[in-house]
């Protein structure tokens, strides 16, 4: 196991909590802890080192660490390469440190042949608060392998990026499970009836996993959300009805709008037609 | 049974009108061979003493002497017979008919086979004029029309194609009437042709009887020594014979020499059947059918050696047609008929004449492949046709032929995805033109979805052979496609493109070469392509993404088996960098996860232009100094 936090990175973390305590937590939070040099050095030769345990305990040490410079070995690594289990690690501790300054190693491996390495710098890209990162994400919906399209899909939608719309719509045009949810929490009103049209020529569970998702949102006007919950009811499979199950769910108890009264009448008629 | 080898008794028996008691006399006394004088070429010499001579040009059987097609047509209205005007263009007559076999043409009466009887039509009105009935034990294997008679080969007995006797049998064209009738020894006899006063038939596949036409006497026998004679074919230019080429029945080929002088077969690409003429002993080819649609057609040269006219030999393959010089091999021209196949074709002189499955009736100069008669049958499914117009060659209104290069590219991009191979053709042949446009369609070629490979690799070897670097543009530009899952979009044939890249030298296609470089669903032949052809183009920009590459995946088990793309790229890093490429290759070549026959390389490699890296930073620090 290895521990990376040195005395003094562990002093600096006692020290921002200290200072949450009596200091402001937007300060505290400021001051991410420094691994330094000599720990770093060290933490760099494991990585690159032979001992393949050992370097995939210390990248995920560095990912859990929060330290400032904890992306440093970790590019290094990605940078000369190394054995695929090591590499898979590195990338998802980027991304669990966020560093922005990362998006370019990361942007390399979002192109490795493996699906699984590609979902990993896809999700690892999509916690880089970057802008950067959003052309890589629109093409990562584009990729083969639908864990990777599924990871792009879910990181736009998490970003409200409008732009992913259209793509979105385009992969559950292809019967896109993944895509569904994030087509539903991005589509626009406009692209709600686009959707619904795809009756019939998609498998009903995938349009009902993104309508559902745009029935859940507080930025959709009642009145087109009835509209969306009659879709809804018309769809066959199990998903429409766990979309109108989830969305009255939503719902405060003591809220009584129409899109609700429909959802739950459309519920009923389904288990009566049973 | 009648061999020439007993000729003078057999002459004298058929007077008596006892064939049938010569046939067993001859068989008990020539137990050796009916064939014994096969191959004399002085009985073919006395044989063809009875046939005119043969001509360049000819005429129509028809007595009219109009050009004429016959047409089976088929759908809704159901099987009928028409006979069609091509110089008029209008229809003659329509008549009820189910055809089993083929139209052959006399000057009066035309004749087909139908179910059960061979049936013969007034060739004016299409009325029927007669029938002979094939009886049952009988099989009815061709046919063919001269002048005033009808020939019919007919197997008697066995159950199977072949087995049993046959007979040629010879009606009045007129009447139907028996005129004569002629006994072979085998059951294995092909239909026959006719021409001037001889009747050949093809006998045991190795063997053509020829027979006067006026009593059936046989006259003489070719022995096809060479090859199989599974056809004769009379044509105004002479009898032929054959099966893999063509021979001229001529003394000289009487023992179907092809050292003779008299065969000739032409030189044609791989993607041609190589069919000149149906096989004979085959009745089910006696009917319309595919064969009709994918062929050789030729005609010969009416005296001498056997030598194609104009030397050229003709390819029918369903809706294309092509004109090759048959001692080159060369293509002359081509023609695509558009959306429909070509049921039927001949070559009736200078023109080759065709007509297409839903009515079409065409005509194209067998010179230029120029359209030179266009007509429509509205409405029609046409099933086959026979053509009796030999001499036709209609002029005036045709339009110049287009460009080989512009047929050629049509062809390729024909939707119709049956004919890979004529494409394939296609696409050697395009490369073969000069210009920059056929390097755009070949270019086009390769960013097409859903070819076969083969045509990938066919267009890109012919793009690599151009290396026409006024294309590095469009070669960028077919390149900067990639897959995209989302719109559905395959990435092009990026090997070949690669391949294609560095022969050309085109600097403009790196960036995106290093795209591609860098995608995920590149396969490791093309990663392999590209890191040459960066080396090739000296793209140095591309170095931090092959260093990418080379890391990325020089640790990874899939390139312990097969390390060629990782060893591309690091050799052109090698070529493209400077010390610090050198530097981390020699990091990756001792790093013990680096895949084994990756450090392998990197070591001979760094070792082998350690000298030269020397060398080379010597040289700097003198210049510096």
């Amino acid at each position: 196991m290895v521990v990376l936090i040195s005395s003094g990175a562990a002093q600096a973390g006692k020290s921002a909590k200290a200072k949450g305590k009596k200091g402001t937590p937007a300060e505290a939070k400021k001051e991410a802890p420094k691994l330094p040099a000599e720990k770093l050095a060290k933490v760099r030769d494991i990585l690159l080192g032979d001992d393949d345990p050992g370097a995939i305990d210390a990248a995920k040490a560095l990912g859990q660490s929060g330290a400032s410079n904890a992306m440093e070995p970790l590019v290094d690594l990605l940078s000369v390469g190394g054995p695929p289990a090591r590499l898979e690690v590195a990338v998802e501790a980027l991304g669990a440190l966020g560093d922005p300054r990362a998006v370019d190693a990361l942007e390399v491996y979002a192109g490795n042949h493996s699906p699984d390495l590609r979902r990993r710098a896809v999700k690892a890209l999509a916690a880089m608060k970057d802008e950067r990162v959003v052309p890589a994400l629109l093409a990562a919906l584009g990729d083969q392998a639908p864990d990777v399209r599924a990871a792009a899909a879910d990181a736009l939608a998490a970003r409200k990026e409008a732009k992913a719309g259209p793509r979105l719509l385009e992969l559950v045009k292809r019967n896109d499970a993944g895509a569904a949810p994030a087509l539903g929490l991005l589509a626009t009103p406009e692209l709600v009836p686009q959707l619904a049209e795809l009756q019939g020529s998609v498998d009903d569970n995938v349009i009902a996993s993104a309508l559902g998702e745009y029935l859940k949102r507080d930025d959709v006007a009642d009145p087109l959300r009835v509209d969306v919950v009659r879709t809804v009811g018309h769809l066959s499979g199990a998903a429409a009805t766990t979309a109108l199950v989830e969305y009255i769910a939503t719902v405060p108890a003591k809220d009584d709008r129409p899109s609700k009264k429909e959802a739950q009448k459309l519920i009923d008629d389904k288990g009566t037609a049973k | 049974m009648r061999t020439l080898a007993g000729r003078g008794l057999l002459a004298s028996a058929a007077r008596l009108g006892a064939v049938a008691m010569a046939a067993a006399a001859l068989a008990a006394g020539c137990a050796t061979s009916a064939y014994q004088r096969a191959g004399n070429s002085d009985d073919v010499a006395s044989a063809l003493g009875k046939t005119p001579a043969g001509t360049a040009t000819g005429r129509p059987e028809n007595a009219a002497g109009r050009p004429l097609a016959f047409l089976a047509l088929g759908g809704t209205k159901g099987p009928r017979l028409a006979a069609y005007d091509l110089a008029e263009s209008r229809v003659l007559w329509t008549q009820p008919a189910e055809l089993k076999a083929r139209v052959a043409v006399g000057p009066d009466i035309l004749v087909y086979g139908a179910a059960d009887a061979l049936v013969a039509r007034d060739i004016s009105t299409g009325a029927e004029r007669w029938r002979q009935a094939i009886a049952k034990g009988e099989r009815l294997l061709g046919y063919a029309v001269d002048g005033k008679n009808v020939y019919l080969t007919v197997q008697e007995g066995g159950q199977h194609l072949h087995g049993g006797k046959a007979s040629l049998r010879a009606l009045e064209a007129s009447t139907g009437g028996m005129r004569w009738r002629h006994e072979f020894s085998s059951g294995n006899v092909g239909a026959p042709a006719a021409r001037g006063g001889l009747v050949a038939v093809p006998v045991q596949s190795q063997y053509v009887t020829l027979l006067d036409a006026d009593n059936g006497e046989q006259l003489a026998q070719v022995l096809s020594s060479e090859e199989a004679a599974t056809f004769v074919r009379a044509l105004p230019e002479g009898l032929f014979f054959g099966s893999a080429g063509v021979f001229r029945l001529t003394p000289g080929t009487a023992a179907g020499s092809r050292k003779s002088g008299g065969y000739a077969r032409a030189k044609l690409p791989e993607f041609v059947r190589p069919v000149y003429w149906f096989d004979l002993y085959r009745p089910e080819q006696g009917d319309y059918s595919a064969l009709d649609r994918n062929r050789i057609l030729w005609r010969m040269t009416p005296a001498g050696d056997a030598r194609f006219r104009d030397d050229l030999a003709f390819v029918h393959n369903y809706r294309f047609f092509f004109g090759f010089d048959a001692r080159t091999g060369e293509l002359k021209w081509a023609y695509n008929h558009p959306e429909s196949e070509a049921v039927a074709s001949a070559v009736v002189g200078d023109a080759i004449a065709f007509v297409s499955a839903d009515g079409d009736v065409g005509a194209l100069d067998a010179r230029t492949g120029a359209r030179i008669f266009a007509a429509k049958l509205p409405g029609e499914v046409v099933r086959g046709a026979t053509f009796d117009a030999e001499g036709w060659a209609p002029r005036g209104g045709a339009a110049p032929a287009p460009p080989l290069s512009e047929t050629l590219s049509k062809i390729v991009w024909d939707p119709d995805r049956r004919f890979w191979d004529v494409k394939m053709f296609a696409i050697e042949e395009l490369a073969r033109q000069p210009g920059h446009e056929v390097t755009e369609q070949l270019l086009k070629v390769t960013e097409q979805q859903g070819l076969p490979a083969a045509v990938y690799q066919k267009a890109g070897e012919a793009l690599i052979a151009r290396k026409d670097g006024s294309a590095a543009d469009l070669l960028a530009r077919v390149l900067s496609t990639h897959a995209d899952y989302a719109e559905g979009k395959s990435a092009p044939a990026v090997e070949i493109l690669a391949r294609a890249a560095g022969a050309m030298k085109a600097t403009t296609a790196a960036p995106a070469l290093v795209e591609h470089l860098r995608r995920p669903e590149t396969p490791p032949a093309a990663l392999t392509q590209i890191a040459r052809a960066l080396a090739a183009i000296g793209a140095t920009d591309a170095l931090p993404a092959l260093h990418d590459f080379v890391t990325m995946y020089r640790a990874d088990p899939l390139y312990d088996g097969d390390p060629t793309p990782l060893v591309a790229a690091s050799e052109a890093m090698l070529a493209l960098g400077g010390p610090a490429e050198r530097q981390l290759l020699l990091y990756l070549a001792e790093e013990p996860h680096t895949v084994e026959p990756l450090r392998v390389h990197l070591r001979r490699a760094l070792a082998q232009t350690a000298g030269a890296e020397a060398r080379l930073r010597a040289a700097a620090s003198t210049a510096d100094e």
